[in-house]
Formats: structure tokens, C-alpha cells, sequence
């Protein structure tokens, strides 16, 4: 079994993948404004940056989801497509390709699902209690779980064991991990982000969604991802198995955390948010599988 | 329930779903049955108040919003629309999730603390049973639970309804594909015989695990004496009573369970505002009322 301090050079040399970290700490940058702010040229450069990326906004601005008319320029898909969903695009791209096919111990088209789906909820889940920054949370969505990539590289046999018990066992990711490898995705990911340099708030959710009360900065963002992560798991967006559980989110630690800052959330109706979730698993789906097709992955 | 696809949608279905009275009509619908239906999904209530407009001759969805909120019969309307919301929904096995949080939490919850009080029985109500769908769904997959989780154990399941011929039919228990298109060939031919050429009947076995019983469940004196359960399954009936009566059966469900015991709606319905006693709690997949016991304080129940 390998330590977290042996798979740590591993780890630290993730950039050494050509293009990765050029696109996505701008991307990232690019993903915290709201979106009037955000400089479409930029964008545009952003994707036309790479051939097969821009390919892959072309064909899904065509494909029957969006396309009403045909649509030949980056511009015109990006315009068609929305810049948020071009961003989730790029950036899933990106990080979708530090993960060679053979190493993924894990279903890839189901993880896109959880962590578009984690973004899509933080985001709706912000505004609707009212947190400040709506944007930030759809990015920290995306990138909570970004430690399961880093496991499934660096020791790619053992994490195939640790979904096989959690499957097999109903158990969460993160026991499985801490009974398989010794380390959780919360201590592997937290070094990647910082090798990256993310933003401090990015890097406290990624290491600290699961234990929300030990979070040494941004309580509310930490625990509006802990309540999306858990939202998602329980509305069939979760990482592919059935994971026997009954949460009393009202009495969940992050709730009770997150109500300080938001009154609101008292009189949320909590059933009628999951209903939501469910509605808008289609569009969650359709925009996951357009982008990681299996067919797909061979050309990004 | 998660859905795992999305439904084509022609163009003249998403144009229609635009008009923002279909908005109206789901929040109606939500404040008075619970039954809510998100706003992705609003072809489908589309569809549901087209039949309905054709009848009642309402020519755009905002006309037809008056029928419901205006018009003197809009109680009966609103009736006959909700009819046409549920219509379809009652097959055996219908919600696979539900039995999941079933088989993986509740069961070896109640199995624990029913076990440390020496009682190895579990009693079950389906409240408004209908056609007999659900108790008959709740027997085999008790049955089914018998030979390892519940071995030992035995449960009786009563199963109500207010409506005579529903209680005729579920006593028969004469079924078509329709009912038991998500029943398995194993599960069929355990306990089912053959009928005719279309249809199948429940065996004896099945029938025997369950009482029928015409039960209003606006009837207090009935009510009263229905005590000791420790599941509680009422699935699109509430959303056929105003408020008040709502809350006076759901105080009556809160005293018939057990503590510790379950009640669950329909997959779309909502306690919201009616009810603060029980706990909601998330499955995967289901939701779930937990009558929690009087010194819970705790959040994660597994």
C-alpha cells in the first residue's frame, strides 16, 4: 500500500502533462466572475487554444440539445452553448485528459455526472439561500472531488479495489479509501490544488467537504459543497453504486453551519429542492454525455 | 427517482411549456395536493392539462388556470386534474428505491431495535391501498427478505381503502402486464398463478400475509385504533384533502406508528407546511417521514 507522502512526487508532477495547467488556472480565474463579466474573446481564445476542444463545443452546440441551425464558428457555439456550459466543457476537457483511459479505476462518464451535477446544484443551492457568490460555488461544485483523479493515477489497482469494497460494502468513497489506502481524495486532492494554486476557498473544499466543522476558512462555501456533494448522492448522481444511507439534512452539521449565515434556509422547502434536483438531472446527463462520450474520449 | 434519460421533445411541446400559466398551475397544484412537478418536467403537466382543456374546451393554458382558480367548479376540476396527474402511476414495484432504502437501512434499523425489546414482528399499513398494488408489492418483498434479513421474523400488512370496488379488486388480485410490468419471471411465477390468457393472480400465500379493510381516514373513530405500526405507506391520497384534513390524518399517522417507524408518500408528493412531527429524511433516490424517538438529536441515521 502506498503512503500519501510516496505518491506525493507523483502528484506534484501532473503538470508536466502538456497544456494543463496553462488552460485551467485561467479557466479557473475565468469561472469565479458572473458571467457578464466575463470577457467572451477570452473565452473564444480560450477554446480555439485547442482543436479538439473546440471541436467538441462545435459538435455539441450542433448536437439536437442546443442546435436549432447549424453552427460552423467557436464564436457561434460558444454564443449557442452559454459561456458557463462552455467553461464546464474546458475545463472538464482539461481535466479529463490528466487521466489516461487505462488508469481510470472508476466509470469517467459517471464522475463528470457527479461533479457537473455538484456544480450545477452548488450554484442553484447559492442563490436560492442567498450566498454571495454563486459562481464560486459552481466552480468549488466542479472541482471538489478533484483528489479522485489524482488517486486513480497514482495508484490506479488499489483504487479499483477501494469502489469495488465501497460498492460492495454500500459504503462511502471516503471510508473505502481510508480502509483501502490510508489516505481520503480530501488529502490528495488539497496538494494537487495547491500545486496548481488554486484560491484558498477552492483548496479548503476540496480537503475539507466531508468535514465540514474543521475548516479554517470559508465555513459557508465548505459547507454549501458538503450539502451539494450529499444532495447529488442521494439523487442518483453519486459515483455509480448504491451507497446505503438516511441523511437528516436539516440536522446535518453543514446545515446547521450554513443557517447561521443563512436564515432562510429554516423554511426551505427540502423536499421540493431534491424534486428540483431530480428535474434537472436530464439537461445534467444530456450535457455530460455529450462532452464524454466514450467515443469521444479518444480524441481529447 | 432518478431519471436516467430525457424524453424527446417536440417543438410544439417546449413552445407550449413556455406559457408562464403552466408556472401557475404547477405552484396551484403544489400548495393545494403537495404534488409538485419541477420545472424541467413541465411537459409532462403540459400534457396532463391538455387532455383536461379539451374536455373543458379551454383554448390556452391561462383559460384553463381560471377553470381551476375561478370558475365555480374549480374544486371538482381540480379533482379530475389531479386524477389525470396520478393516472398510471400504480403498478407493482414501482418505486425500486424505496424497497432499497427498505432492504438497507430501515429494516436493519427496526430488526435492531425491535430485537433488543424481544418483539420480532413488523406491521405495516398501506393506506389507500387502491387497486392493491402496493401491499402486494410489500408482501413479496417481505417475503423475499424472509430467507435472510427477516428470517424469524413475521409481519402482517394491513392494507385500506375508502373505495369499495378498488377494495374488490385488490382483494381479487387479478392483474395485466400493465401492474406487473417491472415484476420479475422469478417473482411471477413464485407467487402468482395463471388466470386467463392476459392475466395473472396473486397466490394464496401473498393474500394471506394481508388483512383488506375499508378504512376513511378521515374517520376519527376509526383512526384511534390503529396503533403499533412500524411502516405507514400513503401514496397519492393526501393530495386529495384540503389542509386541515390533512393534518389531522398525518397527526393520526404520527400516533399509530411506532417510535421509530416510517411514513412514506408518493415519489412526488411533499409534507411541506403540513406537518413539522416527523423528521424528512433522504434515501437515495426516496424520501422518507421518520417518526424519531423523543431524545433524537443526531443527523446522519446510518
Amino acid at each position: 500500500m502506498k503512503t500519501l507522502d510516496q505518491i506525493r512526487p507523483s502528484i506534484t508532477t501532473l503538470d508536466a502533462i502538456p497544456a494543463i495547467p496553462a488552460i485551467v488556472q485561467p479557466l479557473a480565474s475565468i469561472l469565479q466572475l458572473p458571467v457578464e463579466q466575463v470577457n467572451v474573446e477570452q473565452v473564444v481564445q480560450l477554446v480555439s487554444y485547442d482543436s479538439s476542444i473546440a471541436a467538441q463545443c462545435l459538435r455539441m452546440a450542433n448536437s439536437p440539445l442546443f442546435g436549432r441551425r447549424k453552427t460552423e464558428t467557436v464564436r457561434s457555439a460558444i454564443l449557442t452553448l452559454g459561456l458557463k456550459r462552455v467553461q464546464a466543457i474546458l475545463l472538464g476537457c482539461c481535466l479529463n485528459r490528466i487521466v489516461p483511459a487505462d488508469k481510470w479505476a472508476f466509470n469517467a462518464t459517471t464522475f463528470w455526472r457527479h461533479s457537473l451535477g455538484c456544480a450545477l446544484i452548488s450554484r442553484k443551492l447559492a442563490t436560492l439561500i442567498g450566498y454571495a457568490e454563486p459562481e464560486k460555488a459552481y466552480l468549488s461544485g466542479l472541482l471538489h472531488d478533484l483528489g479522485m483523479l489524482v488517486n486513480t493515477l497514482a495508484c490506479t489497482d488499489e483504487y479499483r479495489k477501494c469502489f469495488v469494497a465501497a460498492r460492495d460494502e454500500r459504503v462511502s468513497v471516503e471510508s473505502a479509501e481510508l480502509k483501502e489506502l490510508g489516505f481520503t481524495h480530501c488529502q490528495s486532492g488539497k496538494i494537487l490544488a495547491e500545486h496548481w494554486k488554486f484560491s484558498a476557498d477552492v483548496v479548503a473544499v476540496i480537503e475539507f467537504h466531508h468535514h465540514v466543522a474543521e475548516t479554517p476558512s470559508d465555513p459557508a462555501l465548505v459547507a454549501l459543497i458538503h450539502l451539494s456533494d450529499l444532495l447529488c448522492r442521494l439523487r442518483d448522481l453519486g459515483y455509480g453504486y448504491y451507497e446505503a444511507m438516511a441523511v437528516d439534512l436539516a440536522r446535518d452539521e453543514a446545515w446547521l453551519s450554513l443557517s447561521k449565515y443563512c436564515p432562510q434556509l429554516a423554511t426551505l422547502d427540502l423536499a421540493r429542492l431534491t424534486l428540483d434536483i431530480d428535474g434537472a438531472m436530464g439537461e445534467i446527463i444530456a450535457l455530460v454525455d455529450a462532452v464524454f462520450r466514450p467515443d469521444s474520449s479518444a480524441s481529447i | 427517482m432518478g431519471t436516467t434519460g430525457t424524453k424527446p421533445v417536440s417543438k410544439s411541446e417546449t413552445e407550449d411549456v413556455k406559457d408562464p400559466a403552466y408556472l401557475k398551475i404547477r405552484d396551484l397544484i403544489y400548495e393545494i395536493s403537495g404534488i409538485y412537478q419541477p420545472e424541467e418536467k413541465l411537459y409532462l403537466l403540459a400534457s396532463r392539462c391538455s387532455r383536461r382543456m379539451a374536455v373543458v374546451n379551454a383554448k390556452t393554458p391561462a383559460e384553463y388556470l381560471s377553470h381551476l382558480t375561478t370558475r365555480a367548479n374549480r374544486e371538482a376540476e381540480l379533482r379530475l386534474l389531479l386524477n389525470e396527474i396520478t393516472i398510471g402511476e400504480t403498478y407493482m414495484f414501482r418505486s425500486p428505491p424505496q424497497l432499497e432504502a427498505l432492504r438497507t437501512v430501515i429494516l436493519p434499523q427496526l430488526i435492531t431495535s425491535k430485537n433488543a425489546m424481544g418483539f420480532k414482528r413488523l406491521r405495516i399499513w398501506s393506506a389507500g391501498c387502491s387497486t392493491g398494488e402496493e401491499p402486494y408489492t410489500l408482501a413479496m418483498f417481505l417475503l423475499e427478505e424472509s430467507a435472510t434479513l427477516l428470517s424469524g421474523w413475521t409481519f402482517d400488512i394491513l392494507a385500506t381503502d375508502l373505495n369499495d370496488n378498488s377494495l374488490s379488486a385488490a382483494k381479487a388480485g387479478i392483474y395485466g402486464e400493465y401492474a406487473l410490468r417491472s415484476t420479475s419471471e422469478l417473482l411471477r411465477k413464485k407467487y402468482f398463478k395463471p388466470y386467463d390468457e392476459k392475466r395473472l393472480q396473486v397466490s394464496d400465500k401473498l393474500k394471506s400475509i394481508i388483512r383488506f379493510d375499508r378504512v376513511n381516514l378521515s374517520d376519527d373513530s376509526k383512526m384511534i385504533f390503529l396503533k403499533g405500526l412500524d411502516l405507514i405507506f400513503c401514496c397519492n391520497v393526501l393530495i386529495y384533502f384540503d389542509l386541515n384534513s390533512k393534518r389531522k390524518v398525518m397527526q393520526h399517522f404520527h400516533s399509530n406508528l411506532l417510535s421509530g417507524g416510517y411514513f412514506f408518500l408518493g415519489p412526488a408528493e411533499s409534507l411541506y407546511q403540513v406537518d413539522d412531527r416527523f423528521r424528512l429524511v433522504h434515501f437515495p433516490g426516496a424520501i422518507g417521514y421518520w417518526k424519531a424517538p423523543p431524545n433524537y438529536s443526531g443527523s446522519e441515521k446510518s
